[in-house]
């Protein structure tokens, strides 16, 4: 139990009064002279239970009415939870909002939303606790933002719904540089969440660094979780996974590829409608769903010859979650896939030349230029989606200008010359070149992801069929995404802010490597690196909210309803917009889809030496989670008199017998 | 009255003089040395007739009734009632208990002013009153006369009654019954604070012994009503051990273990044919008095 005026609690030890009074009064004894002692003994040897119990429960409640009265004056507050929260009025409190659309789950028989619920319990919670300053973070824009009032958690759209992902270590660590930086007093932060992995992020090192970072804080902050774990395992959502548009004799069609989840119940089958919208046009396609995981493949929906791009929309009926149950997508004619190839050797010249300019789908087109170092000052950057760099590292003019491409969001992979320099880019540098002529095994590789990764189709890459004879070091902080035996990176990639560049360790040289004469490792490579490059060049770009992109949301105009939000809030809400001459679909990331909620004992882990309290609740809950419970106090004072009063009555006085004759 | 003038706090001439109307009557025949108000076993020169018998040698010739021989040849003599004194034997109880007193006056002075005025009525209708103080044992003892001077002595020995000791009522009653020779009327005032079975059998003794016995229990209103407002710290007039209680905790018990006395108290009075009468010493004595002897006269004529 907490309470608003926790000082009035120093009258506790009050309680003892009767205790107290009841042993001065026993020390002011008369004595007096007696004849009738015989009674007395009597009496004295007559069972006194009753009366002992009744002088007890005189006493206790008498103690009772006092604690009542203390208690009811303390302001007590209903919630267990709190834990010593409310005794003091918190300098800074600091909400963590979680915005993301798995928050936008529905609760069984109501019409209100986890975040919706959530920010009412906050505002009625805060209402009565009070605090110095009120600081809102969101899980969208990260910025701390200070409210006049937590009433303005209601109307806020920086509270509303958002299609973004949370991530809720950015979002501490933005709470932890707010108190450093105002040297807040005592504060509190509320983290109002529904505990969804791709969320926490729960493995990630920047929870250990943000533990000793607010336990540095000398005025001590104290966490408190309102959590929504509940899962809805009827809830299905719906996601485009491709979307191209093809053009054939008939006429022109988008092939729409779809991905529906089920949050749970995978074993029976379910139909589904599935409603698609483009120009207005409205189709519906019954589906049946088996397993947790359905997909289509390229359905076909007829547009007009003439029209080249366009946006659409792909609906399933609401259920558990809205906010899952649409998907927004945009085409246009594919770009050219322009691959800048720059090689100081023509034994890799050729085979990188052939695997950047064979299409996977003939519709592609596919663009492969070798280009020398000299020629890069006067290139035009624009359309390019690839650069594969064979021979050392750029410096200057070039590297800038590598650097801006990659910024864009362009993809670079880089592979070492055959006399390594000291240059260095990407804060990568090449090292020596080991290895003769026997082949150096593949040890471990990332299948799992990035341009590595299985197929579509779940196979893995023959990455371990490569013979790599020779290859070259690497210095600088990277992700090893191959390792030969030895620990020797193979493949490398570092994180730009647009995705990454590659290192390859080898060449495509015959005396180096089986790049070329075993090419499927190395086409996919391209051409998986080709295809995120292109994507950002596309007049039409699927984007997850809340992901950078190098766009400009200012720009941006809204062509689809969506999620309405503020105009700089655009990338966080989903829906269809337009930037110049570009088309973009805005939807929630692919890690929205997951539903994994973090265990108890995971929770308390990444709170682990911090002052942490937490509770569960439910999304359409009415019930306040803390609530001023002194009336039940004043009522116990109340009954507590009574009863006392009834026990102190006086018995009926009998009739005096005195006089009696026989 | 005294050659002296010595006055009694205990007496009081107007209540005197106001019960002077109202004779004691013995509710049992009584064995007296001289003629009196009260019945005798025995047949005497009453006016009232008693029965005829048969003559027998030696018989006074001048009792034979000479129209019953006329009428039937016979020789009767005709007898009646004779009307005898009584002794009168005051036990007062003097122990330590009788000095309790709530109510400015205490249970010893109450019994002063009952044993005093009784021993005045019956000394004035010429019966014989003697005196016993009972504590430890019979402390005191003075046996039925009939002379004034004897009265001076019983005022005195009741002026010098003081309240000390514990009660040995049962003992020295079982002693009053044997040392008695003839009939008499036992009356005693006390507090009776000694267990009720106790006194069955004093009770039983001495109406074996053909004595009439009456009881004036005497008991202070602070003793039947037992309110206190603070804890008290009780100590045994009788010289026991003192009871630290708190009142408010102890009353019921206390008022528990008071009816339960009483009861016991009257069933035994009641199996004794003793007359007994409780008196909280708030009540003026006068009226005790009155009831008192009012009840006797009605009782009055068994023999």
């Amino acid at each position: 139990m907490s309470f608003l005026q926790q000082w009035m609690l120093a009258g506790l030890p009050l309680v003892a009064l009767p205790v107290i009074i009841h042993l001065i009064n026993q020390r002011r004894f008369q004595t007096i002279q007696w004849g009738a002692m015989m009674f007395l003994l009597a009496a004295h040897r007559m069972s006194r239970g009753y009366s002992r119990l009744r002088q007890w429960l005189i006493m206790l409640f008498r103690m009772l009415a006092i604690a009542g009265l203390i208690i009811a004056a303390s302001r007590p507050l209903a919630s267990g939870w709190l834990g010593l929260a409310a005794g003091s009025r918190a300098d800074t409190t600091i909400i963590l909002l979680d915005r993301s659309p798995s928050m936008q789950q529905r609760g069984a028989g109501t019409g209100d939303s986890k975040l919706e619920t959530g920010r009412k319990q906050l505002v009625r919670m805060f209402e009565t606790l009070g605090s110095g300053h009120w600081v809102l973070i969101d899980s969208a824009n990260h910025t701390p933002q200070e409210l006049e009032s937590p009433a303005a958690l209601r109307t806020l759209p920086s509270a509303g719904p958002a299609s973004s992902s949370a991530d809720l270590p950015v979002m501490l660590q933005a709470a932890h540089d707010y108190i450093r930086n105002n040297n807040a007093g005592r504060s509190e932060i509320w983290i109002c969440s529904d505990l969804r992995e791709n969320d926490w992020t729960a493995e990630s090192g920047r929870w250990a660094t943000l533990r000793d970072a607010f336990l540095e804080f000398p005025q001590g902050v104290r966490f408190h979780l309102l959590a929504y774990p509940q899962t809805a395992p009827t809830n299905v959502s719906i996601r485009v996974t491709d979307v191209r548009r093809v053009q054939s004799d008939e006429g022109a069609e988008v092939l729409v590829s779809l991905r529906i989840t089920r949050d749970g119940g995978g074993d029976e089958k379910v139909p589904l409608q599935v409603q698609f919208e483009i120009d207005g046009a409205r189709s519906v396609m019954n589906v049946e769903l088996t397993g947790l995981h359905t997909d289509f493949k390229d359905h076909r929906l007829p547009i007009e010859k003439t029209r080249t791009r366009g946006w659409g929309r792909v609906s399933i009926p609401a259920d558990a979650n809205p906010d899952d149950d649409d998907f927004y997508f945009a085409f246009d004619v594919p770009p050219p896939r322009r691959t800048i190839i720059v090689t100081e050797e023509p034994q890799s010249e050729r085979p990188l030349k052939l695997v950047s300019g064979i299409a996977p789908d003939p519709a592609l087109t596919l663009k492969p230029e070798i280009i020398a170092v000299e020629q890069l000052p006067t290139l035009e950057w624009e359309d390019v989606s690839l650069v594969l760099w064979q021979g050392s590292l750029p410096t200057g003019a070039i590297a800038d200008q590598l650097q801006k491409f990659v910024d864009r969001g362009g993809e670079a992979v880089f592979m070492p010359p055959r006399n390594p320099g000291n240059e260095e880019l990407f804060g990568i540098r090449w090292s020596e070149w080991a290895g003769g002529n026997d082949p150096i095994a593949i040890e471990t590789w990332r299948g799992d992801e990035d341009l590595l990764g299985r197929t579509l189709s779940g196979a893995a890459l023959p990455v371990g069929q490569l013979e790599i004879r020779k290859y070259c070091g690497l210095s600088g902080e990277h992700t090893p995404l191959a390792t030969l035996r030895g620990g020797a990176s193979l493949v490398a990639r570092v994180p730009t802010k647009q995705g990454g560049v590659y290192f390859w360790a080898t060449t495509p040289a015959i005396q180096d490597s089986s790049l070329a004469t075993n090419g499927v490792v190395l086409y996919a490579f391209v051409q998986r690196a080709l295809e995120a490059g292109v994507a950002v060049l596309g007049k039409a770009r699927q984007l997850d909210a809340g992901v950078p992109t190098g766009e400009t949301p200012s720009q941006w105009t809204r062509l689809s309803e969506g999620d309405q939000g503020l105009s700089t809030e655009y990338p966080y809400h989903r829906g269809v917009y337009s930037s110049g001459d570009r088309l973009l679909a805005v939807n929630r990331p692919v890690v929205e889809d997951e539903t994994r909620i973090l265990t108890d004992t995971r929770v308390t882990e990444l709170f682990r030496g911090l002052d942490f309290a937490r509770v569960d609740d439910q999304a359409g809950s009415l019930s306040s989670l803390i609530q001023e419970i002194w009336r039940a106090f004043m009522t116990l004072m109340l009954i507590a008199l009574i009863l006392e009063a009834a026990l102190c009555l006086p018995k009926l006085a009998r009739s005096n017998s005195s006089g009696g004759s026989a | 009255m005294f050659p002296d003038r010595q006055t009694r706090s205990f007496l009081d001439a107007a209540v005197l003089s106001r019960l002077a109307g109202v004779p004691l009557f013995a509710r049992r025949p009584m064995q007296g040395n001289v003629s009196g108000r009260h019945a005798s076993p025995h047949r005497g020169a009453s006016v009232e007739f008693a029965e005829y018998r048969k003559y027998v040698p030696g018989d006074d010739l001048r009792r034979l009734d000479w129209r019953a021989y006329g009428r039937s040849d016979r020789f009767y003599v005709k007898e009646f009632e004779a009307d005898t004194n009584l002794r009168c034997c005051l036990v007062v109880d003097t122990s330590g208990s009788m000095g309790f007193g709530s109510k400015g006056i205490t249970k010893i002075e109450y019994a002063r002013k009952l044993a005093g005025t009784i021993s005045y009525l019956a000394s004035q209708q010429g019966d014989a009153v003697g005196l016993g103080c009972v504590a430890k044992g019979l402390v005191q003892n003075l046996p039925p006369k009939r002379n004034a001077a004897h009265l001076r002595l019983i005022f005195d020995m009741l002026d010098q009654a003081q309240p000390k000791g514990e009660t040995q009522l049962a003992s020295v009653l079982h002693e009053i019954a044997e040392t008695i020779r003839q009939r008499a009327l036992v009356i005693i005032l006390s507090d009776l604070f000694i267990e009720p079975e106790l006194l069955s059998s004093c009770f039983q003794h001495l109406r074996f012994r053909h004595h009439d016995v009456a009881v004036f229990h005497l008991l202070d209103p602070l003793e039947l009503d037992f309110q206190f407002r603070r804890p008290m710290r009780f100590v045994d007039m009788e010289g026991g051990p003192s009871i630290f209680a708190e009142p408010n905790d102890i009353a019921d018990r206390y008022t528990k273990a008071l009816h339960l006395y009483l009861d016991q108290m009257k069933k035994v009075v009641l199996e004794s044919a003793v007359d007994y009468h409780r008196v909280s010493i708030d009540e003026s004595y006068e009226q005790v008095l009155v009831r008192f002897l009012v009840g006797r006269a009605q009782g009055k004529g068994l023999r």
